[in-house]
């Protein structure tokens, strides 16, 4: 702890609720400015477009009032951690619907997250290794590639071939309809496991390429450093300098970007559910926001401020413990 | 300032310039390329791909050939102006916030760091939904605004090294401004670094246009080879093996973007090696 000091972490602690209360207000001030008016939208449902019964409900919504009561009871409310009514699934409590969404995206993007860093780990070390190889060229070049294709296009595919042609897969959702609810967990490990592959496969490609071209450059940097060409000088092997020397120093980086994937998990796989209509987070938002669900889309991107600030906060705080070299004020 | 050294001399750049080239002449030939006017609903629904129709006919009864040619004008204006606004952003607030430092640097950067912070896809989306109408300059601005943001990152931290550099301190004892020392001196040193940055740009721009069409977010109008994987998806292409609807539009997105790639990592490469080390991004 020696290089971190009490001010350093105060400042950071401060500098991420800075940042978490301008992301609430942005949060608070773009649905407003989106126009529609949602009470006309929920009348037209409910109530055959009756006038009374849009203004009754924009009262007890409380969006009769002024914007800046309205912003006022809206952080008090958040703060007490009550997200509000969803306007399109009334009257379900937006907590309801986030809690029961997030598993799902945390289950794909996480375990997704995690092998798609440990094989770009592995690919990263030996494509530095044999800088310049075939191998390297075709990972790398394969990596680029990948990354330049759209995301549902890798994902299509995927459900074309693996899905529909191979049928090894099936083509959408979390579990198979007809589930009865309250089934025993060791019943739905399998059918969870199955409906979970091809989002989670889709998402490991596309990880995988980005980090591991990271990885490697960052092994290529600690490999010019002058310590290294001390050890190489001092005859020791290629390899036991990496493991020895080079391997820890190239790894702290991807640690920060671990970190801030994790912390954007929550909010990064819109697309992937919309492909798979996997019922997840993205998929409640881009509902809420075809419905012009306010409080849904708040609560969902509330939620998803706060995940990533607290992993950039931890981020910040874990690396002076893993880096002993970096010296902070 | 040597182009050659970055382009005619380097195979991967030749590649990349190659590519564009050839995607460039479809667009503007599209007219005397594509057997069809693209959005004529003309021919029976679900053909498969025949001397008539090269890529087949899709489930509107729409030549699918023809539409990826003009596709190809949408998806790279749109990936060529939005790469450039995003650029002309990231290039003045990095260069801003790298040279200046101190209490502007670190305000620019928290504002960069908020916005990180909200997913900028569902954000386009938000946007998207308040404009009345979106049309192709819409759809430009809107991915410029929102993209510039690891491009400022960037080019701060290249700016904030160069910063370090006998020159700037030589140019700021002569007495120039420091309008004049980041536009002049440090920008023209840092230009392989945005030219690289730039490119990798326009390839995330048209993967956004993509993927804004994919959400429905977007011009209806306008046919983008995103717009086509979109409509594809929508109409069950993946059920009814309609493979020819699908993989050309992805694949022209993937190789154009590719090559835009190969451009900037080869300016990487010479500009690296220029400076005896690797450079990231």
């Amino acid at each position: 702890m020696s290089n971190m000091s009490v001010s350093y972490i105060l400042r950071r602690i401060l500098g991420a609720l800075f940042t978490l209360w301008v992301a609430l207000t942005i949060n608070f001030l773009l649905p407003r400015v989106m126009g529609g008016n949602p009470m006309d939208y929920i009348a037209s449902k409910n109530a055959m477009g009756s006038l009374e019964y849009a203004q009754i409900l924009s009262q007890q919504f409380g969006l009769d009032k002024g914007l800046f009561e309205q912003y006022i009871s809206y952080l008090g409310q958040l703060l007490r951690g009550n997200f509000g009514i969803s306007y399109s699934t009334f009257p379900v409590p937006v907590a309801d619907i986030i809690s029961r969404a997030i598993p799902w995206t945390l289950l794909i993007v996480i375990s997704s997250s995690l092998i798609a860093f440990a094989m770009a780990w592995l690919l990263g070390i030996i494509a530095a290794l044999k800088k310049g190889s075939v191998f390297d060229n075709i990972v790398v070049g394969g990596a680029f590639f990948i990354q330049s294709a759209p995301y549902f296009f890798i994902g299509m595919l995927m459900l074309m071939f693996l899905g529909y042609y191979l049928k090894w897969f099936p083509m959408g959702h979390a579990l198979p309809s007809g589930t009865p609810i309250g089934s025993p967990w060791y019943k739905l490990i399998g059918p969870v496991t199955r409906h979970a592959f091809l989002p989670v496969l889709s998402l490991i490609v596309v990880n995988l390429a980005g980090r591991m071209v990271m990885m490697r450059s960052n092994i290529l940097q600690v490999f010019s450093e002058d310590y290294i060409t001390l050890a190489q000088a001092k005859g020791l092997h290629r390899g036991k300098i990496l493991g020895k020397y080079a391997l820890r120093n190239a790894l702290l980086p991807s640690f920060t970007g671990l970190m801030l994937t994790l912390g954007s998990a929550v909010g990064g796989a819109i697309t992937t559910e919309m492909i798979f209509s996997y019922p997840g987070i993205g998929m409640t938002i881009m509902n809420a926001i075809h419905s012009q669900d306010y409080p849904l889309i708040q609560g969902c991107f509330a939620i998803i401020a706060l995940s990533v600030v607290i992993m950039n906060l931890l981020a910040d705080l874990l690396y002076p413990l893993l880096d002993p070299r970096v010296v902070l004020k | 300032m040597g182009l050659d050294k970055y382009i005619l001399k380097n195979v991967k750049a030749k590649i990349g310039i190659g590519v564009i080239l050839f995607f460039v002449l479809v667009a503007i030939f599209a007219p005397l390329i594509a057997p069809y006017d693209p959005r004529a609903i003309a021919f029976i629904p679900w053909q498969n791909p025949s001397f008539k129709h090269l890529l087949g006919v899709n489930s509107y009864g729409q030549d699918i050939f023809s539409q990826v040619v003009y596709g190809t004008r949408v998806t790279m204006m749109v990936g060529i102006f939005a790469g450039l606004l995003t650029s002309l952003i990231g290039v003045v607030v990095g260069l801003v916030a790298g040279y200046k430092g101190g209490m502007t640097g670190e305000v620019l950067m928290r504002v960069v760091d908020v916005l990180l912070v909200i997913p900028g896809l569902a954000l386009m989306i938000v946007v998207a939904s308040y404009l009345k109408s979106m049309n192709i300059a819409n759809t430009v601005l809107i991915i410029g605004a929102l993209s510039w943001l690891w491009m400022a990152r960037s080019i701060r931290s290249q700016t904030m090294t160069e910063s370090r550099r006998d020159y700037v301190d030589a140019a700021r004892a002569l007495g120039m401004k420091d309008i004049e020392i980041m536009f002049r001196e440090i920008l023209p040193n840092i230009f392989p670094v945005v030219t690289a940055n730039m490119v990798m740009v326009i390839t995330q721009s048209m993967l956004t246009e993509a993927s804004m069409s994919f959400l429905g977010i977007g011009d209806p109008m306008l046919v983008s080879w995103g717009k086509m994987l979109s409509v594809a998806f929508d109409n069950s292409a993946i059920i009814y093996g309609a493979w020819w609807w699908l993989v050309p539009p992805g694949l022209c997105i993937a190789v154009l973007g590719y090559s835009f790639m190969l451009i900037g990592n080869s300016f990487l490469d010479v500009y690296a090696n220029d400076r005896g080390g690797t450079v990231k991004l």
